[in-house]
């Protein structure tokens, strides 16, 4: 057998399980519908995710310890040590992977189908350069050390001037065309990266390491600050995409068709990048530049629940968070006791699954999905 | 101002990059009219509709129902005015279902849901384009003529007063294209207003009540498909010889195009013929440019008919009766007049036998048989004998498709 017909065996075989796979899931979602599922699922790998490390707590004494400390069970005693592992170091943690995987992966939703194109992802924007040059400062003045607002502050004010920066160079007048927002987007992005190379030359060993560290996306010491600071962001960013739901279904259609049903697609697209923007940004500055999750949980998510925005946008939005925390538990125990940033381990698990939507999509010859 | 008119136009102008694309229109359209925009590729048609679409921004007054469309929202002028994209590329695979009532979403508010009134509404529009069947099938994976009802189910779903359709059919079957024009014909019987930019000229002669001919921004002509579509007209605009008929079996307005020959022969050339067998013989000879003359043809022979769509001059002679003698004498006149009498393949009966006899004058005579002149002879006889000393003369004896090789 040539080693042609054996790629076509393999190609086959992987669609024959995909669409096996899809089927029975799409049948599950019928029966239970897809959403209390999904929640479901977070919340046992959330608690997962507390419990496993290098110190184990069983499943259920995590679960109590978390609704002790939330206030809904109260009289509980537990083991010396394990309240502050789980509430104060891990649950925090998970939290915070929940939150940035919701905001990339409604980002990434958002993105593909306002752009119409299914490769765009949040850091196509220069939102991820920006909040490296940000970060990259903030290690080189030694302001981390100040306190632990300023990372995340700096790579979000980073985050804000990148994108500002792409918008006002692709606005003309009243409109701003697709493809210029994203040329513009990998201009900035490639010299905001120049920028932040230089900084890292004129830095000591142990910044550029530091600097690696975050920019591999690294969610170890995320305290309960780091929640607070992004909570509310992140939560009311990403409601309202959700609003803007039937408005994304629309501009699927393109933006000639929209105008024909009353969607002003420029103000709509601008609404909706100021969303992006904030969750994006936010997420970024508390688990630094994690790659793929924008992209691949919509289009996991796609695959499962077809293209409309008003389902597959919360179920992204959930998808992230439990695409995350999963990867975050990954990146802790695959190689203990070192941890690898959780950046690495979406990387790992997405660059796969892209470039086998890239061959799918070539052997289709058109657009994925 | 006119109230009948629901679309009112005035010198509207539209440029992109210093590109003039419109000039000066100005276009009143009344109430329940059905009018087909015409005109080459690059004529503005297309930007036409995007202009009272809201699409494209202009300075120039556009009013619907007596209310400039920039004073409208963009949701209600969707509710007023809808448009059909000539070619919506959806590469989602969204079932028909949840395409068809996107055209319910100016009449909704941000979070409110669609109702069942809309999901009535855009079921019924489904029905009517017959596509209820398709109801939950992907768009991705229908054919073009069924995505095309799907997207003109959407379009009806809108319920607008005013349609706009942006070549609707372009790229369909012969099956499907002439039925949304069908559709939309029946909607405008209805009350409802249509502005379609149409290629099919034949189609748009068919089922449009008024056309306006554009081209190079400017509208050059406007009123009933008769008055439009003339030979000057489209010869003018689409740089083609064209010919502008009644065809007689459709009854429809037909068109024939032809490669233009701007150096008329000196040739002088009568055609014999009859009973239809001349048609294809004028057709060749005028494409050629030949001075052509005919006859005699009996009354309400479709050879009449390509005569007079070709500007021929012929003789005619009266209904079910015998070519008098002075008709003979016209038609010997003109074979002696010309310098090829070409016969043609044509029944033989008493009442023409003497086309036969006058050929005797011809000075080169060419016969075409495509079949043996026996099948063709209702004379007894007569008719073969003539033939067949004629025969003796003809500097050709052909068939009809070798007769490029004469000439």
């Amino acid at each position: 057998m040539s080693a042609i017909e054996t790629i076509n065996l393999r190609n086959w075989f992987l669609e024959v399980k995909v669409t096996k796979a899809t089927s029975s899931i799409k049948l599950m979602i019928h029966r239970f519908g897809i959403i209390p599922a999904m929640i479901v699922t977070l919340l046992v790998v959330m608690v997962a995710g507390t419990a496993i490390g290098a110190v184990y707590v069983p499943f259920f004494d995590t679960l109590r310890i978390i609704l002790k400390n939330i206030g809904l069970l109260p009289n509980s005693t537990f083991i010396e040590g394990q309240e502050p592992i789980i509430f104060l170091v891990r649950f925090p943690r998970v939290l915070v992977a929940a939150l940035a995987g919701t905001a990339l992966a409604a980002s990434g939703t958002v993105m593909q189908g306002m752009f119409r194109n299914p490769m765009a992802d949040p850091g196509l924007l220069g939102i991820s350069s920006g909040a490296g040059l940000g970060a990259v400062l903030v290690i080189k003045l030694g302001l981390a050390a100040v306190s632990i607002f300023f990372m995340p502050l700096f790579a979000f004010a980073g985050a804000f001037l990148a994108i500002f920066i792409v918008y006002m160079l692709s606005y003309r007048k009243g409109k701003v065309p697709v493809l210029t927002l994203i040329l513009s987007g990998i201009a900035i992005s490639t010299f905001l990266g120049a920028l932040t190379n230089i900084v890292l030359t004129l830095s000591y060993d142990y910044q550029v390491k530091e600097f690696l560290f975050w920019s591999t996306g690294g969610l170890d010491g995320r305290r309960w600050e780091h929640v607070q600071l992004v909570f509310l962001p992140i939560i009311i960013s990403v409601a309202l995409m959700f609003v803007f739901s039937r408005d994304l279904n629309v501009l699927l259609m393109g933006e000639e068709e929209a105008k024909s049903v009353g969607l002003n697609a420029g103000r709509t697209r601008t609404i909706l990048l100021i969303l992006i923007s904030i969750a994006t940004a936010s997420a970024v500055c508390v688990s630094g530049a994690i790659s793929f999750v924008g992209l691949i949980v919509p289009h996991i998510m796609r695959l499962i629940v077809g293209p409309n925005h008003k389902i597959l946008l919360p179920t992204s939005a959930i998808g992230g968070a439990i695409f995350l925390v999963v990867c975050d538990l990954i990146s802790r125990v695959v190689v203990i006791p070192f941890e690898l940033g959780v950046g690495i381990i979406t990387a790992l698990l997405g660059a796969p699954y892209f470039l086998y939507l890239l061959l799918r999509s070539k052997k289709e010859g058109g657009m994925v999905l | 101002m006119n109230t009948d008119n629901i679309i009112e136009i005035h010198n509207l102008s539209f440029e992109i990059n210093d590109n003039k694309i419109l000039k000066n229109i100005s276009l009143s359209v009344k109430t329940g009219e059905f009018v087909g925009l015409i005109g080459p590729n690059g004529a503005g048609k297309t930007t036409l509709l995007k202009c009272i679409n809201g699409i494209n921004k202009t300075d120039g007054e556009i009013k619907v129902k007596d209310r400039s469309i920039q004073e409208l929202s963009d949701k209600n002028l969707a509710t007023e005015v809808s448009l059909m994209h000539q070619n919506t590329a959806i590469s989602f695979p969204f079932p028909a279902i949840e395409i068809v009532l996107m055209g319910r979403y100016p009449y909704l508010k941000r979070l409110q849901r669609e109702s069942k009134e809309d999901y009535s509404i855009a079921k019924k529009n489904m029905e009517y384009t017959d596509t209820s069947k398709l109801e939950n099938c992907p768009i991705t994976e229908m054919s073009g003529g069924e995505r095309q009802r799907v997207l003109f189910a959407k379009t009806l779903t809108q319920e607008t007063e005013v349609i706009l359709l942006d070549e609707p059919t372009a790229s369909l079957d012969i099956t499907y294209q002439e039925q949304i024009f069908k559709y939309s014909k029946e909607r405008s019987s209805q009350g409802i207003t249509i502005i379609a930019a149409i290629h099919d000229l034949k189609i748009a002669a068919r089922y449009c009540t008024r056309l306006v001919l554009m081209n190079e921004g400017e509208i050059v002509a406007d009123g009933s498909p008769e008055e439009v579509l003339t030979s000057e007209n489209l010869s003018r605009v689409y740089g083609i010889n064209a010919l502008v008929y009644r065809n007689r079996i459709t009854d429809l307005l037909d068109i024939y195009i032809h490669k233009h020959n701007s150096q008329k022969k000196s040739e002088k050339i009568h055609v014999l013929g009859g009973g239809g067998s001349a048609s294809g013989v004028l057709r060749q000879l005028y494409e050629q440019g030949y001075n052509i003359s005919a006859g005699v043809f009996s009354h309400g022979d479709s050879d009449i008919g390509s005569a007079e769509v070709f500007g021929i001059e012929h003789l005619v002679e009266k209904p079910f009766s015998e070519i008098s003698d002075q008709r003979n004498n016209e038609n010997i006149a003109f074979i002696k007049n010309s310098d090829m009498v070409i016969l043609c393949n044509m029944p033989f009966g008493n009442q023409n036998l003497r086309n036969l006899e006058a050929a005797r004058y011809a000075k080169k005579l060419v016969i075409i048989e495509d079949d043996s002149p026996e099948t063709r002879d209702f004379t007894e006889g007569k008719a073969v004998e003539i033939y067949n000393q004629l025969k003796k003369s003809a500097v050709a004896v052909i068939n009809s498709a070798q007769l490029h090789e004469v000439l």
